[in-house]
């Protein structure tokens, strides 16, 4: 939130007087310099946005990595209402979305999301230890996009979120 | 209230309750005339028999005697030399109610006679004109009883004139007279109390009468019958010589007084016609009804008290039956409720058992998925790519190694819970002292209780003595229950350990001041894989087997474990060790 009025206003200053430095808008907005920085930086990271939401610390790691790998962007939440909070925030491209997580499921997570059209549009992968046929219904009822079973093929869920961002920058 | 249909219901059933009850009346009514007329026939029927029985008797006595006479009266032998003196003496003897007998000869005169005092020795009937009687026998040949006369005593008697012949000559004639007291004695006799006996001639003239109350020789139906309706009809009877039955009214003043039933009979006595009467008043067939009817009424009242005692004894006996069973069946309904109840429980429990199993199924599945997820992102990654620096490298690498080591400790747990639930599990007994395990089981947790800044504080008796137990699980134990301490407290909280020795066993708390839990999670602490808020919001880490597993080392060497805990407060958990 707070990340989103100062980039408003960074772009304002800088439009005034392309020329500005970064100390003359930390003193004019009254910020460290350091949020500045790191805010001109998410502004000018081009890279396609992956939410990760898992509980399981390892899980989410290594997930991270081989991602970032690939060239995205990641933030991750670790729980139901972390999530929510970082889609609205973050306004990410995709969001792997663990079933069993702390708070609110992610069945609610999903719901929430899907029932709010400002962000209805951003697909969710569910992931989940469960395999069992009810879940795949109940998710993609939901609005879940689309639907992978932990322990997944990296290579096919690479494959599963090239499909679903290509989708949605198609339509 | 009534209302209208019942109102005209209840009047329905009172006139067939009042129909009931006058019909039930009349017939009683009638049976009780019927039962009158028959009782009335019956005891006139027995009263005739009574009559007739007198009448009879009195008839073949008084024939009797006259034929005594007749016997010597037509001897072959003549009139005897002494005039039949000791003929008629034992004629007297044997007779036994004469009050004379004489003997007249041919010419008038009592010539002898017994007993001597009462015969007027010669004395002549036609001197004194008496000669009447004796002219008719004379005549007639035939034996002649004159009414009753006044003797020459004064008092009453019939005369008995029996001819005497010889060989077909008229020899005189026996005189035997029956005074009417000795007479009368035998109807007399006969008749009781409530009987009322007159005698009558052929011409309706009373002889006797009960009552003494008459001039000898009127008419009976002069002296009653201006007062007795229907007594005309029966001396008419009795004086055609006829027996039977017949009722008549006492009437004074042309009210009726009484009815008198009436039974008559003949008695013949040659040329004496008479009629003997008794009598006896229809209230007499009453008082018998009534004894009838009382004797009756005794037994029915007797029956009916004694139904009614036997029916209210049943009735009793029913009631307490009824009662005993209503009992029996009100406890059977409870034990049936209770058993039902205790089957509702037991299913409730087996559905609740099936739903944990299910849930621990997926939870486990959950569980060993979770690292495999982990292990194969990160070896895939790895295969993958074939130019990575070290320290991305070694990160990933430690991920696998991590999740093997949290896999391997999760079979462990899930292989404990295992032998714990089907009874197979072990102890290696040895010699331990409880101070230094609390210190091993302290180092394995040292990082996890360095990460939250908590401080322990350990208690243990200074002369604590060397206990036998499994060392590995007491020290499973107190790391399980460490690890449970430090995951639901917060940062620079404390764990407190404390050992109290007890006789024959050891009393150890492990407690925190962490966030605690309410009674209901309380009951559900030692389930597996219960955590709270358990579902799918695990905010802290762990198989949820841990407490399991404590539970089982526990009492698996006969101690005990509870837990007392707080919402806010932190828990305590308290075990007991055999020594």
């Amino acid at each position: 939130m707070q990340a989103e009025n100062i980039s408003g206003k960074i772009l304002s200053l800088m439009e005034e007087n392309p020329d500005i430095t970064i100390k003359e808008i930390s003193e004019s907005l009254s910020v460290s310099e350091d949020l500045i920085e790191e805010t001109l930086r998410k502004m000018s990271d081009a890279r396609q946005k992956i939410l990760i939401v898992d509980d399981e610390m390892d899980a989410l790691l290594a997930l991270k990595v081989a991602l970032e790998a690939e060239g995205y962007n990641i933030v991750e939440a670790k729980d139901g209402y972390e999530a929510i909070d970082t889609a609205h925030s973050e306004n990410p491209d995709v969001i792997l979305l663990d079933l069993m997580i702390p708070g609110i499921d992610g069945f609610e997570v999903c719901r929430q999301l899907k029932s709010d059209p400002v962000y209805s549009h951003i697909p969710v992968i569910m992931l989940t230890a469960r395999g069992e046929i009810d879940d795949k219904v109940e998710g993609i009822e939901l609005g879940a996009d689309d639907y992978v079973t932990k322990p997944f093929n990296l290579k096919e869920l690479k494959a599963r979120i090239k499909m679903i961002l290509r989708r949605n920058q198609d339509a | 209230m009534w209302d209208r249909k019942s109102k005209w219901n209840l009047v329905l059933f009172a006139a067939v309750v009042l129909l009931l009850i006058s019909s039930i009346v009349f017939l009683w009514m009638k049976t009780n005339t019927e039962v009158r007329s028959v009782v009335e026939e019956q005891y006139q029927n027995q009263q005739l028999l009574l009559t007739r029985q007198v009448s009879s008797s009195i008839e073949r006595t008084l024939n009797e005697r006259v034929l005594l006479l007749e016997v010597i009266a037509n001897k072959d032998t003549g009139v005897p030399p002494d005039n039949f003196r000791s003929d008629l003496k034992s004629v007297y003897d044997v007779a036994g109610m004469f009050y004379v007998v004489e003997y007249v000869n041919e010419d008038g005169t009592i010539v002898s006679g017994y007993p001597e005092d009462n015969v007027p020795l010669g004395f002549n009937l036609y001197e004194n004109k008496q000669s009447r009687a004796f002219e008719r026998v004379k005549n007639t040949g035939q034996v002649y009883i004159t009414d009753p006369l006044r003797l020459m005593e004064g008092n009453y008697g019939s005369f008995i004139w029996v001819p005497v012949h010889e060989d077909d000559e008229f020899r005189g004639a026996f005189i035997a007279i029956i005074r009417e007291e000795d007479l009368k004695s035998r109807y007399v006799v006969a008749s009781n109390s409530s009987n009322y006996a007159y005698l009558l001639d052929d011409r309706g003239r009373v002889l006797y009468d009960e009552s003494e109350n008459y001039e000898r020789g009127t008419s009976y139906a002069e002296i009653l019958g201006s007062d007795s309706s229907g007594l005309l009809d029966i001396i008419s009877k009795q004086v055609n010589g006829t027996e039977g039955n017949g009722k008549y009214l006492v009437l004074n003043n042309g009210t009726v007084v009484e009815e008198r039933l009436v039974s008559y009979s003949p008695i013949n006595w040659y040329n004496q016609k008479w009629s003997l009467a008794l009598t006896s008043p229809s209230s007499e067939v009453d008082r018998l009804i009534v004894s009838v009817y009382l004797k009756l009424f005794i037994v029915v009242a007797v029956s009916v008290l004694f139904i009614v005692f036997v029916s209210s004894f049943i009735v009793i006996i029913l009631f307490n039956w009824s009662k005993s069973l209503e009992q029996e069946v009100d406890e059977k309904t409870q034990e049936l409720k209770d058993s039902n109840e205790s089957l509702r429980a037991a299913n409730k429990k087996l559905k609740e058992l099936d739903r944990l199993k299910t849930e621990f199924l997926s939870i486990v599945s959950h569980e060993l998925k979770t690292p495999l997820t982990a292990m194969k992102t990160s070896g895939e990654f790895l295969l993958e790519t074939e130019e990575c620096d070290r320290s991305l490298r070694k990160k990933m690498l430690d991920i696998i190694i991590r999740n093997i080591d949290r896999q391997s400790r999760m079979v462990d747990d899930l292989l404990d819970i295992s032998r714990i639930e089907s009874d197979r599990m072990k102890f290696n007994k040895e010699p331990v002292d409880i101070e230094e395990t609390i210190k091993v089981s302290l180092e394995v947790v040292d990082t996890i209780i360095r990460n939250k800044d908590m401080k322990v504080a350990v208690s243990v008796p200074d002369d604590l003595e060397i206990i036998t137990t499994d060392k590995d699980k007491l020290v499973q134990v107190f790391v399980n229950l460490l690890n449970n301490a430090v995951k639901f407290s917060n940062k620079g909280g404390t764990i407190k350990i404390n050992v109290e020795d007890e006789t024959d066993s050891l009393r150890i708390s492990v407690s925190d001041n962490g966030i605690g839990m309410g009674p209901e999670e309380v009951e559900k602490i030692f389930d597996k894989f219960y955590q709270i808020d358990s579902t799918s919001t695990r905010r802290v880490g762990g198989s949820g087997l841990g407490l399991s597993i404590v539970k089982g080392i526990i009492e698996g060497q006969g101690g005990t474990i509870t837990v007392l805990s707080e919402p806010g407060k932190g828990s305590t958990f308290v075990f007991t060790l055999m020594k």
